[in-house]
């Protein structure tokens, strides 16, 4: 009788200091961070993505764990879920959408876990807990910067007395889209914009085949239209291309974009786009990286950091090239 | 008009006392659809929407609209041809988007320009000497193998391991999104050489149409009058039956699969032809569009009955839908809801009219 009691007895013993030694060998100062990126395959959430994990790459002791929410809010809570039941220093959330992102902070909250929004601005943000941060910029920005500058472009051509203009909008269900177009609206609605004339708003749901069909459809009405302001570069080319290949003279037609990606930069090089709007992809996903690891440590951030569009013409795009 | 080959799975009802194929049906659905558009044309903003009431063109027609009609379903009715002969067969395709997304990046790496406005293509996968504007030959074989392999992969998985379409193709719908994702790691590849342009833009921009009716045309022929297309309807209406009088089922299924497949790649490289870029995202729910194409256009899903006539219908009514709403300026919001109704309920005026003949024979 007294062996068996014995063995177990020393067993747990060693099961107790193996898992004690086991601890003390173990890497203290490894971070881990959890991010749910809300689409893989968006050219500039790519960059984004891409920005963060070059920048933990580069950090020895900080190991970053990427995952794609595919565009599905209920995937990207589960994410956040696991996250938190694998014991993650900080979460990172680029929301899928923005109106839903109370219930992952109340899941962050409960548990105790530093989280950031990054790039999209969550509906909560004023109400947002100690621990939790939001880093992007202000979609104001970027829609009034693009339809300011298109409005200005139309005043030197000269078509001050009155002008029409097509406006192709992003996923409906996005808030840059919508707040985007609301930027073209409220610049529209100023007194030095007021000649201009939406003749109609449609979206390509940012892609740029529907953009090119829309904007084909446009065309065979026969109205005409002096600019085309669309919510993301993709779209913007998807109309150039529709244009060019009815034959338009796209040194007359003003187009305005949102990205400045290589593509749209290319376009603006060739003179086909006028007009677009740089978001700092990577500053944004290093300052969400940097406020991450500094919320695990417990320290005191910004809860607020907007990192400011820059507007991109003919006369400042080589400063760009090398961005996005 | 007595072809009693088109049997219904099940139902048997004598076809030779039909007045007027199916596809005829479908047919007057197009026809109404126009003359809703065209009549809400007119009763709102004064315009018509298929005739040229500016003068513009040489003929009485609207040139333009007609062309982007049929233009923007192109790529998808291509997908569609393939979609069209696998349901026939009796079985489904989830996995069409998800290929036409995974052909567009591979092929279109090896489609790339060196230079783009002086400097070096920022976009391009390889970057070294001998891998760049290469011949415009190479991309587009590289593409069709990639479909063919997907598509042979599916009908390996359905015919002989009694997977369901359904489960074997949703696999590979995933399996060919996260390789179209990983390919480039998510970054868009663009910029390819002049002669690759050619594939989506040749032809004054025609090139998807005649592709696309060209293949509409091969494959009727091919589904009509050849041994292919009677072994398809055959296994479609009664596998057993067709097992059991020689035909051999699981090679046939394996070949139109493949075939299926081929006919994806092909959409990919006409579309990331025309929009001189790929993306890991072209073609999601492309599959869906051209089942649904497919179904409205008369095939039914239970196998053995319809025609690539159908489907082509089904693509033109799609093509008039999205002209039409934009056309009348819909507000975007309600646009899909629209599209939904409309759908159904093309289908659903289809099977009542089948039930009526049916029943009156």
């Amino acid at each position: 009788m007294k062996k068996p009691l014995a063995a177990l007895a020393l067993m747990k013993k060693a099961l107790a200091t193996f898992a004690l030694a086991t601890m003390l060998t173990s890497p203290v100062l490894a971070e881990t961070v959890g991010v749910s990126m809300a689409l893989f395959d968006d050219n500039f959430l790519t960059v984004l993505r891409n920005g963060m994990v070059k920048m933990a790459e580069d950090m020895p002791g900080v190991d970053v764990q990427v995952e794609d929410a595919q565009n599905d809010v209920a995937k990207q809570l589960d994410q956040i879920n696991n996250f938190i039941a694998s014991g993650v220093d900080a979460i990172i959330v680029n929301p899928v959408d923005t109106s839903a992102t109370q219930a992952m902070t109340n899941a962050a909250k409960n548990a105790g876990v530093p989280l950031v929004y990054v790039n999209r601005e969550p509906i909560n943000v004023n109400t947002l807990p100690d621990n939790q941060a939001f880093v992007a910029s202000n979609e104001i920005e970027s829609g009034t910067l693009e339809a300011f500058e298109v409005c200005k472009m139309l005043r030197a051509q000269g078509k001050a007395g009155g002008a029409k203009i097509y406006v192709i909008m992003g996923e409906l269900s996005n808030q840059a889209a919508v707040q985007r177009t609301k930027d073209i609206e409220d610049v529209i609605g100023m007194d030095m914009c007021k000649f201009i004339k939406i003749i109609d708003k449609q979206t390509s749901n940012w892609s740029r085949d529907q953009a090119q069909n829309l904007m084909t459809n446009w065309l065979s009405s026969g109205e005409s239209f002096d600019a085309v302001i669309a919510n993301n570069d993709e779209s913007a080319i998807g109309a150039i291309q529709a244009m060019k290949a009815a034959g338009l003279d796209m040194k007359v037609i003003i187009v305005g974009g949102v990205d400045a990606t290589q593509d749209a930069l290319a376009a603006m090089l060739a003179g086909d786009l006028d007009v677009t709007v740089f978001q700092d992809a990577a500053g944004q996903g290093a300052g969400a990286l940097n406020t991450a690891l500094k919320l695990a440590k417990g320290q005191k951030v910004d809860k607020k950091v907007y990192i400011p569009f820059k507007l991109v013409t003919p006369a400042n795009i080589s400063e760009f090239l090398s961005k996005n | 008009m007595t072809d009693s080959k088109h049997g219904v799975g099940g139902s048997t009802y004598d076809t030779s006392k039909r007045s007027w194929p199916n596809e005829a049906n479908v047919f007057i659905a197009l026809l109404l659809i126009v003359l809703v558009f065209e009549g809400l044309g007119l009763l709102i903003q004064g315009n018509s929407f298929l005739f040229d009431s500016a003068d513009r063109f040489d003929s009485i027609f609207n040139e333009a609209r007609l062309k982007i009609i049929i233009l923007q379903v192109s790529i998808v009715g291509i997908i569609a041809l393939g979609v069209t002969q696998v349901i026939i067969l009796g079985g489904i395709d989830l996995s069409s988007g998800s290929i036409v997304g995974a052909t567009a990046m591979i092929a279109m790496s090896f489609a790339q320009v060196a230079e783009v406005n002086g400097y070096p293509n920022p976009k391009a996968i390889f970057l070294k000497q001998g891998w760049i504007d290469l011949p415009v030959i190479i991309p587009i074989l590289v593409g069709l193998c990639c479909g063919i392999a997907a598509g042979w992969i599916n009908g390996l998985l359905i015919a002989y391991s009694r997977i369901p379409p359904f489960i074997a193709t949703l696999g590979m719908m995933v399996t060919a999104r996260g390789t179209a994702k990983w390919w480039s790691k998510g970054r868009p590849i663009s910029f390819p050489t002049d002669d690759f342009m050619l594939i989506g833009n040749g032809f004054g921009g025609w090139m998807p149409v005649v592709i696309f009716i060209s293949l509409a045309i091969l494959f009727y022929f091919i589904l009509k009058y050849t041994v292919y297309g009677k072994h398809t309807y055959a296994i479609g209406s009664n596998e057993e039956a067709s097992r059991m009088s020689g035909i051999k089922v699981n090679r046939h299924k394996v070949l139109v699969y493949t075939i299926a497949g081929m006919l994806a790649a092909l959409a990919a490289l006409v579309l990331s032809s025309k929009n001189l870029t790929a993306q890991a995202g072209m073609g999601i729910m492309y599959e869906l569009d051209a089942i649904a194409m497919t179904v409205i256009g008369g095939v039914s899903l239970s196998g053995g009955r319809g025609s690539i006539v159908g489907t082509v219908l089904g693509a033109l009514i799609f093509g008039v839908i999205i002209s039409g709403f934009t056309f009348l300026r819909l507000d975007a919001y309600y646009q899909e809801m629209v599209k939904g109704i409309i759908i159904v309920g093309a289908v659903v005026l289809d099977q009542w009219r089948q039930r009526r003949a049916a029943s009156r024979s």
